[in-house]
């Protein structure tokens, strides 16, 4: 194991060493060219960018163990983190691009006039992006858990204080080409693994196309052991449990400050319409991965794992036992271990995978390194996302607006670092897996920014009123569905807390629109400025007329 | 600066429009379409998979790519039949964050 230890910690020291290098030598150069170089960069590398900072922790290390716990209800993960991004590149990103802004708060400040709807906007950008992190540290106390041998705990531990520092860097996390290579590292060291599991178990170099058929055999199975198949529908929860949670990954897509953000940095519509079109297809080459992943993983574990004797359980068992993450209980005592009686954490399936199909300490050390891209850059990303609300939105804006660059870098700062800590503490006993808590945060998204941006752009006549009542009553419904749901056991057609989404988004745009129509419309000059929004940059309109510049 | 007629201005609104809500369309079928009919789809079998396991896996997520790629390409079209250049565009994106 000290080798794999040495390999594992080589590869994520090499791949941070060349994201730092990319980042320094970019930077001298960007100064350089400041006044000569056009801002934009091609939209494919944009996509590329749009693809580390959206693919965290949950993607790349909860995603694939999640389907494989829950089968095919856990395909609502698939469609829900990649169909949000048509709501997000049709509906809102070109919109929010000509707007002009930086955040999603001021949008949401600008468009309404008002400081209240601003400071909410930036709370809720805080209680969004802080959950999320939550899933991303939590992430990260696995990868490194395992990587030093010790409890999750303690992994976590160190995750809060590598993270604080990575995010101090802040600088790094616009550099797009910082996270073109973060998106390399991370696609690559998610393919090699299912390539070669796909090579061993079927032949086929392809997985997409090889795993059709492992699929088909994990069902049968599981009908050998009486157990419901792998791939029937709404078993471990209602159609309506799968629609919403659908749903609410979707419409969180579009309304998640951290990833709307990026869009801003395009250079135009047009440009915004491209980047979404590459992102989601660099993000589907994980996406269309994480089911074989799935399949794989459970296949080897039902063949060659479950049924040996227990006295004779491979290395790899050990290790991830001493995480607390896995438990291979004889509850028979017949001296063998039967499937039913392993127990996999979801967020261990993908990290332990490459171990168990013996892929070699270089694959499992990349794996390792993968994950780490994925949890530090969009922990990073939500951290500054949460600074930023509070000491650009809140503190210069509201509280002190004599206040000094240093000042607000000073507030930046401590903010990132008790944010940390605070996400940390609760990450130590993690209210559930990555991929739900992750999903919570969606679900805040949806009852909360969706609404109020969508409205926002495409209806004038919506005003502060009317988008300050739907952002509190999103917040509050979603926020008390998850509590009900998941510690009061209260549920409407069998939805539970991942799902909570969906009731947010219909009491906020219900809410918004009532008190909008209830009371005075916004004046003419916002409602014209909403007008303009829908036409490319070149056309502006202006008192009824539109008018283009040549 | 010159005037268009405002006509004009709303006819590339609603065709873009109009494109929008077919894309919407397609992307509620393929996603949630498929997931309301899932149990009589189970039985039949497309490359190995039964096919409402297909469409959630790969079959979904294929059209969401094609549909935004359609997009991209459909919205330069109408662009470019409106008389919307680029260029400009980028000129007057930059000036628009630059005097933020």
């Amino acid at each position: 194991m000290d080798t794999q230890f040495i390999v594992s910690l080589a590869i994520i020291l090499a791949t941070f060493a060349l994201y730092i290098y990319i980042a320094v030598y970019n930077k001298a150069k960007a100064t350089s060219d400041f006044y000569v170089a056009s801002r934009g960069v091609p939209p494919i590398w944009n996509g590329m960018a749009i693809g580390a900072d959206w693919m965290s922790a949950a993607s790349f290390i909860g995603m694939a163990g999640t389907i494989m716990v829950l089968g095919y209800d856990g395909l609502a993960y698939i469609m829900g983190w990649t169909g949000g991004y048509l709501l997000l590149t049709f509906l809102l990103a070109p919109q929010l691009r000509k707007s002009g802004s930086y955040t999603v708060p001021e949008f949401i400040g600008d468009r309404f006039k008002s400081n209240t709807a601003l400071v909410i906007a930036a709370i809720c950008t805080m209680i969004i992006s802080f959950t999320y992190s939550i899933g991303q540290l939590s992430g990260s106390g696995v990868v490194i858990g395992r990587l030093f041998e010790i409890d999750a705990k303690l992994g976590t531990m160190i995750g809060v204080v590598l993270i604080a520092v990575y995010a101090a860097f802040g600088g790094m996390k616009g550099i797009t080409w910082t996270q073109v290579a973060q998106y390399l590292v991370l696609i690559i060291a998610y393919l090699v693994p299912v390539i070669f599991m796909s090579l061993q178990i079927t032949g086929n170099p392809l997985p997409w196309l090889s795993y059709g058929e492992i699929v088909g055999k994990l069902g049968e199975l599981d009908r050998e052991l009486g157990l419901s198949e792998y791939f029937a529908p709404f078993e471990k929860g209602t159609k309506w449990q799968f629609l919403a949670l659908m749903f609410t990954l979707m419409a969180g897509t579009a309304g998640l400050p951290h990833v709307i953000a990026r869009f801003y940095t395009v250079s135009t519509m047009k440009a915004a319409r491209w980047s979404g079109a590459w992102a989601l297809l660099f993000i589907g080459l994980l996406y269309f991965s994480a089911p074989a992943y799935a399949a794989f993983s459970r296949f080897i574990l039902m063949t060659q794992v479950a049924g040996s004797k227990i006295s004779e359980l491979p290395a790899w068992t050990k290790t991830w036992v001493d995480t607390g993450l896995l438990k291979v209980a004889d509850t028979s005592g017949n001296g063998i271990l039967e499937w039913t009686e392993l127990v996999i954490a979801n967020d261990i399936v993908v990290m332990a995978t490459p171990e168990i199909a013996n892929l070699g300490a270089f694959v499992i050390g990349l794996v390792a390194a993968g994950a780490m891209a994925a949890a530090l850059s969009t922990a990073g990303g939500l951290l500054i996302a949460i600074s930023s609300a509070f000491a650009h939105d809140i503190y210069y804006r509201i509280l002190k607006p004599t206040a000094t660059d240093q000042q607000r870098l000073k507030v930046g700062r401590i903010t990132i670092v008790v944010a940390t800590l605070l996400a940390g503490l609760i990450a130590l006993n993690p209210p559930g897996a990555i991929t739900q808590i992750v999903a919570w945060a969606f679900a805040l998204a949806t009852g909360t920014f969706f609404p109020a941006l969508v409205l926002g752009v495409w209806w004038k006549r919506s005003n502060a009123q009317g988008l300050i009542a739907g952002l509190l009553v999103g917040l509050g419904v979603t926020l008390a569905y998850i509590f009900a749901a998941k510690y009061g056991g209260f549920t409407i057609l069998g939805i539970i807390d991942t799902g909570a989404g969906i009731f947010g988004a219909i009491a906020a745009f219900a809410t918004n629109i009532i008190v909008s129509l209830a009371t005075k419309p916004p004046s003419q000059e916002i409602q014209d400025s909403v007008i303009n929004l829908r036409y490319p940059e070149q056309m502006t309109y202006k008192d009824g007329e539109v008018f283009m510049k040549e | 600066m010159k005037k268009i007629d405002k006509n004009i201005a709303d006819a590339y609104f609603r065709e873009k429009n109009i494109y929008m809500v077919i894309y919407f369309i397609i992307w509620a079928l393929v996603s949630y379409g498929i997931v309301l009919i899932a149990e009589p789809l189970s039985n039949i079998y497309f490359n190995g998979f039964p096919f409402h396991y297909f469409m959630g896996a790969q079959g979904a997520l294929a059209v969401f790519i094609i549909l935004l790629f359609v997009n991209a390409i459909v919205g330069d079209k109408i662009d470019k039949k409106y008389g919307i250049d680029h260029r400009k565009n980028e000129e007057i994106g930059s000036n628009s964050t630059v005097n933020h």
